[in-house]
């Protein structure tokens, strides 16, 4: 039944419940009742001041004992924020205990170092791309359900066996051509954002796999676009009721668009983030860390960087300026990412900002489907809950991006 | 010589768009798109004629428009 004694951790798990439930004794008491199995729950409510309660009212958080079963009901069920384990805290202080760590990670890093401990590293797996394992998508509960995500790119092979019997609407901006893929972008960057729990073939390689994909065509079948396209796009996003907008795209300018950070502005106060590459202009081997670009140096639109299975900075993947907006925010997977591509021939694995750019959308509608927040307040759960890596800011902003539940 | 342009409205005329898009067009401004949703009008103009628009009451900025490219699908980065 408890699976985390030891290691500084009590063998109960913190119950952090939602903001519906904070303020509310009695509905909360029964949440933790429901969800624990405990036949009394003790409030800091009840007038006698317990020693022990179990339910902390004013902070919205709980303690329990839970079984495997409870556990995984518990970080499915919605009601609650956060499912964590209890651990014994102790002052900071030069304790026998704290030298000992402090030991202990000197010896790791100097291993780590001197090259015998290895770093992160992720593969995909037979039934997982390394993506969505090194973000968590994996392990989480949400699935996009009620969220609508707009992919504006080269648009969307929309005969795929992997999207049939999805809530799809397609349009194109491009003049003469339709929604459907002529290039082979679109199809890929919309997979790894939106595609399919299950695939009709291989491994997962989709984040919100129930989510309404709006499927806005902006670039053309030669893979180029010009603004009036791209602004188009994101105007019918918004219209349509986005709630995440992903552009793999952009153009290597270091100048701030006052058009696109206007937009990015009034996306984020309709309730619309706005996420984009941060560009592959940087040769790192070569000593050039390249630049944010347009639109994604723009201040209220997210820029992506590009990380590896190792989890370290890509190749390519562009670095801050100091330009005002011309920082990456956040990374995700970017090295040899695995998804759809255009029939017949189905998959295809390649790597850009471009490919971690719907990471972070697909991860973004996750994080609204599960806490309900848009705009800026979801921007600020996804920067808060990105991993932080051992790596510059300057190169990956907050760290790379994670899943809720995960 | 025609250009492509984007222009921005000012937050404080998104409510009245089309008496700005009379003004652009007086001001030479040949109107494609009107994107209400986020108060961006899109047209062409002659280069000439550019700077003056700036000056429209209600433009927040006219910028001239880029062409985004994606590397050829068979290119490893993208």
């Amino acid at each position: 039944m408890v699976e985390n004694v030891g290691a500084g951790l009590t063998g109960r798990y913190l119950l952090v419940l939602n903001e519906d439930l904070l303020g509310d004794d009695a509905a909360a008491r029964a949440a933790v009742q429901e969800i624990s199995g405990m036949e009394r729950v003790v409030s800091t409510h009840d007038g006698t001041a317990p020693v022990h309660p179990t339910l902390f009212s004013e902070l919205g958080v709980a303690v329990a004992d839970l079984s495997a079963d409870q556990l995984a009901a518990a970080r499915a069920d919605r009601r609650l924020l956060g499912v964590e384990p209890e651990r014994v805290q102790r002052a900071i202080g030069l304790s026998e205990e704290y030298l000992r760590g402090f030991r202990d990670a000197a010896q790791f890093l100097h291993s780590r170092v001197a090259g015998t401990v290895a770093t992160a590293q992720f593969g995909d797996t037979d039934k997982l791309t390394w993506g969505l394992q090194a973000t968590g998508v994996a392990d989480s509960p949400e699935t996009g359900a009620g969220i609508t995500v707009a992919v504006l790119d080269t648009g969307l092979d929309l005969d795929h066996p992997d999207f049939a019997g999805r809530d799809i609407e397609a349009r194109s901006f491009v003049e003469g051509q339709t929604a459907q893929d002529g290039q082979g972008h679109g199809t890929h960057v919309a997979g790894t954002a939106c595609g399919a729990l299950a695939p009709t073939t291989g491994r997962r390689y989709g984040v919100a796999h129930e989510a309404r994909i709006l499927v806005g065509k902006v670039l053309g079948d030669d893979g180029s676009g010009t603004d009036a396209d791209i602004l188009a796009g994101i105007s019918w996003a918004i219209a349509s009721g986005a709630r995440v907008i992903s552009m793999s795209l952009g153009a290597d300018v270091r100048e701030v668009s006052t058009a696109y950070e206007t937009v990015g502005r009034r996306a984020l106060a309709a309730g619309a983030l706005v996420v984009a590459a941060a560009g592959n202009n940087a040769g790192r081997a070569s000593g050039d860390p390249g630049f944010v670009g347009v639109p994604a140096n723009s201040p209220s639109i997210m820029a992506v960087g590009a990380v590896d299975g190792a989890l370290a900075i890509a190749d390519f993947s562009a670095a801050s300026t100091t330009v005002e907006g011309g920082q990456v925010d956040i990374a995700g997977p970017g090295v040899d990412v695995y998804s759809s591509w255009p029939e017949p021939r189905g998959t295809n694995t390649i790597s850009g900002t471009s490919m971690a750019t719907p990471h972070v959308a697909g991860i973004a509608a996750l994080w609204s489907q599960r806490t309900g927040a848009t705009g800026q307040q979801l921007w600020a759960q996804l920067v808060q809950a990105a991993q932080r890596l051992p790596l510059p800011a300057s190169d990956v902003g907050s760290g790379l991006v994670r899943a809720p539940g995960a | 010589m025609p250009e492509q342009i984007t222009v921005s409205l000012a937050d404080d005329a998104i409510g009245r768009i089309d008496e700005v898009v009379t003004a652009l067009e007086h001001g030479g401004m040949h109107v494609d798109q009107v994107l209400r949703p986020i108060g961006v009008i899109t047209g062409s103009v002659d280069t000439q004629l550019v700077r003056a628009l700036g000056s429209v009451a209600g433009v927040a900025a006219v910028e001239p428009q880029h062409t985004v490219r994606l590397p050829p699908p068979d290119s490893e980065v993208q």
